[in-house]
């Protein structure tokens, strides 16, 4: 069989992402096997490409690669999960594993497999043109369209935010810092009090004295 | 078979053409920047390679080639020798997308914006990577900076290119180009000038250069992420830089000065006086005016206090962004817009 | 349209086979003594007496997220502004409602103060 350049681009992707995959789970560094999810990735980006969708396939990278993967690698990196611990009970749990693996396969198969998915339902993509841009047909079909998923996407995003920040987010803590606003609005009211002293009688000396603590207090206030 | 084999020599070739040349423009701007900060300090800068120092790049590629590139010993080898690769490789393949001039692109393909997007977002998995290899605290931090300084500055970058592309309507880069062409009035400075500051500035915080240059910071964490690195793996990570400096200079050429376009276009008589001069020039001579900028930047600013940085990208560029956008479609769909295409 | 992704996908390879090969350059031509001291991580004269992929800042982390976030928003807004002429109203108020929807939760963000750093 003779094969084309874009079937043999196909298969390099292919591989690379099964390969890849397989390192993800077999790789005993928790910082390497991310690395190879990135590979994965950039693999399926790649297969996208072939199926003509340039924008969703830039869009992975940019998105998944650039970013959700970047997070990962934080999480990675700090958890430091001691992985030959977690081997311990590999083959204990190998046949049920396997089990479930099949079982999966099976499902997948059944789901997403050629009696749905092949040829016959789904024509493969035509040829476009150089100057034909299907971010162009996204943008007029998502916001106009499909406008309810594309709102809801927006919402999702918004408790996501909100929930990134209540869960990591703990309160500013005490530390001594300067407030650059705070010093430059400072006028002369807040620092300086002029108290009238009356030198001739102890009477009014002792009010003076009791004024005096009643604005240290206050300063104590402020600067809390 | 002969015919791919054709096709693939081809495209090698072109990608010489863009390589080559521009690995003597980093190796020209590293001796630049020492001429220029040297002046500003009134000093000479290197005076001793060759005549006026015009060689010293090359004795600087000579020295960095020879060296030996230590691994350190707690390191993860392969993972270190791996960062500055992933660091280079997208930051050399983002130069597919840019037209030199009319037609004269190597990948002219309609998602570049985006794609010139990804590929910078892709580099600071090298900067990691590196820093956790390195086993080093140093570089662990000058990594962790980075990471979240790069990533920061890169939603204010993104949000300025929202509103280039409602300028253009394309994500083509020529087409971009091409919207601006008129006269410099048609220019995209001019409606999206605050864009154009925050892009800029957010472009030299994406680069890590001074004064946002904290991931390296020698005064406190000696040299950052590549603390650890010497030799030809040093020098990648030098490479990289300074070809993504190039790149945001000629990046702000093409999305807001009108890249290859002539700045005499629609004045009567200087436009065909000067119509012989290649469009690729243009596009250099402003890309050098702002990699010119990124020099003096260098010479003239202290180093941001990293909450500083923090601030400026989060509560100033993503903010001042966002209003702007929503001031250009009021703009546009309202039709009190001149640049209407 | 694929034809003008294949000089993209020959830029990455070289570019990161330009890394590989720089690097193989610098074994071949440098030298190559190593010894403890050299190898040993930089540090201000005294080993390092703690694991160096020390525990960071949780912010880091926030910051991380946060960066997720708005890189969707930014990838859902591109195609947006492509076709922004050719939309109608419709078209622009789907997006007016879905910034809203973000400004909201970055206000919350700020007046919660996780945009500060001490």
């Amino acid at each position: 069989m003779e094969l084309t350049f874009q079937q043999l681009v196909f298969y390099g992707f292919s591989t690379l992402l099964l390969l890849s995959a397989l390192m993800v789970i077999l790789s005993r560094n928790s910082v390497k096997a991310v690395m190879f999810l990135v590979l994965c990735f950039v693999a399926t980006s790649g297969l996208w490409m072939l199926l003509q969708a340039e924008f969703l396939a830039v869009a992975l990278v940019l998105v998944y690669v650039g970013a959700v993967m970047v997070l990962f690698l934080f999480v990675v990196m700090m958890l430091d999960i001691d992985i030959a611990a977690r081997r311990h009970g590999f083959t204990k749990l190998l046949p049920l594993a396997l089990l479930v693996a099949i079982a999966f396969l099976f499902i997948l198969h059944w789901l997403v497999g050629d009696n749905h998915f092949g040829l016959e339902q789904m024509e493969a993509p035509s040829d476009h043109d150089a100057s034909y841009s299907n971010i162009r047909e996204l943008g007029k079909m998502l916001y106009t369209d499909y406008f309810y998923p594309f709102e809801l996407a927006a919402v999702i995003l918004l408790v996501a935010m909100v929930a990134a920040i209540s869960l990591t987010f703990r309160g500013k803590r005490s530390r001594k810092s300067q407030d650059i606003d705070k010093q430059v609005r400072v006028t002369k009211a807040d620092r300086l009090r002029v108290i009238k002293m009356e030198s001739s009688s102890s009477s009014q000396q002792t009010d003076s004295k009791s004024d005096e603590e009643s604005n240290e207090n206050k300063d104590k206030e402020q600067d809390k | 078979m002969l015919e791919w084999f054709n096709e693939l020599m081809w495209i090698l070739l072109k990608i010489g053409f863009i390589l080559l040349p521009l690995i003597l423009a980093v190796a020209y701007t590293t001796y630049a920047e020492r001429k220029v900060i040297g002046y500003m300090q009134l000093r000479m800068g290197p005076n001793r390679v060759g005549p006026k120092g015009w060689l010293q790049p090359f004795a600087d590629v000579i020295k960095l080639a020879t060296k030996e590139i230590v691994l350190p010993s707690g390191a993860n080898k392969p993972m270190f020798l791996l960062g500055p690769i992933l660091f280079i490789g997208p930051s050399l393949a983002a130069w597919a997308v840019i037209p030199f001039d009319a037609e004269l692109v190597l990948a002219d393909i309609n998602a570049g914006l985006i794609y010139l997007l990804a590929m910078t977002s892709i580099g600071v998995y090298g900067i990691i990577i590196a820093g956790w290899a390195s086993n080093s605290k140093y570089a662990f931090l000058g990594a962790m900076r980075s990471a979240s300084q790069v990533v920061s500055y890169e939603i204010a970058m993104g949000f300025t290119l929202v509103g280039v592309l409602m300028c253009a309507n394309s994500m083509n880069l020529g087409d971009i180009i091409t919207q601006q062409s008129g006269s410099v009035l048609d220019w995209f400075f001019i409606p999206l000038f605050p864009l154009l500051v925050i892009f800029w500035i957010s472009g030299v915080a994406e680069t890590n250069r001074a004064p946002f240059d904290l991931p390296e910071g020698e005064s406190e964490i000696v040299a950052g992420f590549h603390v650890e690195y010497a030799g030809t793996a040093f020098a990648l990570f030098f490479l990289a830089e300074y070809a993504n400096m190039i790149l945001v200079s000629c990046l702000t050429a093409i999305m807001f000065f009108g890249g290859w376009l002539s700045p005499f276009q629609g004045i009567p008589y200087l436009d065909a006086m000067t119509s012989w001069i290649p469009g690729t020039f243009w596009l250099l001579l402003k890309a050098a005016f702002f990699l010119f900028g990124l020099l003096w930047l260098r010479a003239t600013f202290p180093r941001f206090r990293y909450d500083q940085i923090m601030r400026l990208g989060w509560k100033v560029f993503i903010p001042v962004t966002i209003v702007w956008i929503v001031v250009l479609a009021a703009w546009i769909k309202l039709q009190w817009w001149p640049f209407n295409g | 349209m694929l034809e003008n992704y294949l000089p993209i996908l020959v830029f990455i390879m070289l570019g990161l086979g330009l890394g590989v090969g720089l690097e193989l350059v610098g074994f071949i031509l440098g030298k190559n003594k190593p010894d403890d001291a050299k190898n040993s991580p930089f540090e201000c004269g005294f080993d390092a007496f703690e694991d160096s992929r020390s525990k960071f800042d949780v912010r880091f982390y926030l910051v991380a997220i946060l960066f997720i976030i708005f890189d969707l928003e930014i990838a859902f807004l591109f195609p947006w502004a492509v076709v922004f002429n050719e939309l109608g109203w419709f078209g622009v108020t789907t997006m007016a409602v879905f910034l809203a929807l973000l400004v909201v939760g970055f206000i919350y963000e700020w007046k919660k103060g996780a945009l500060e750093w001490e």
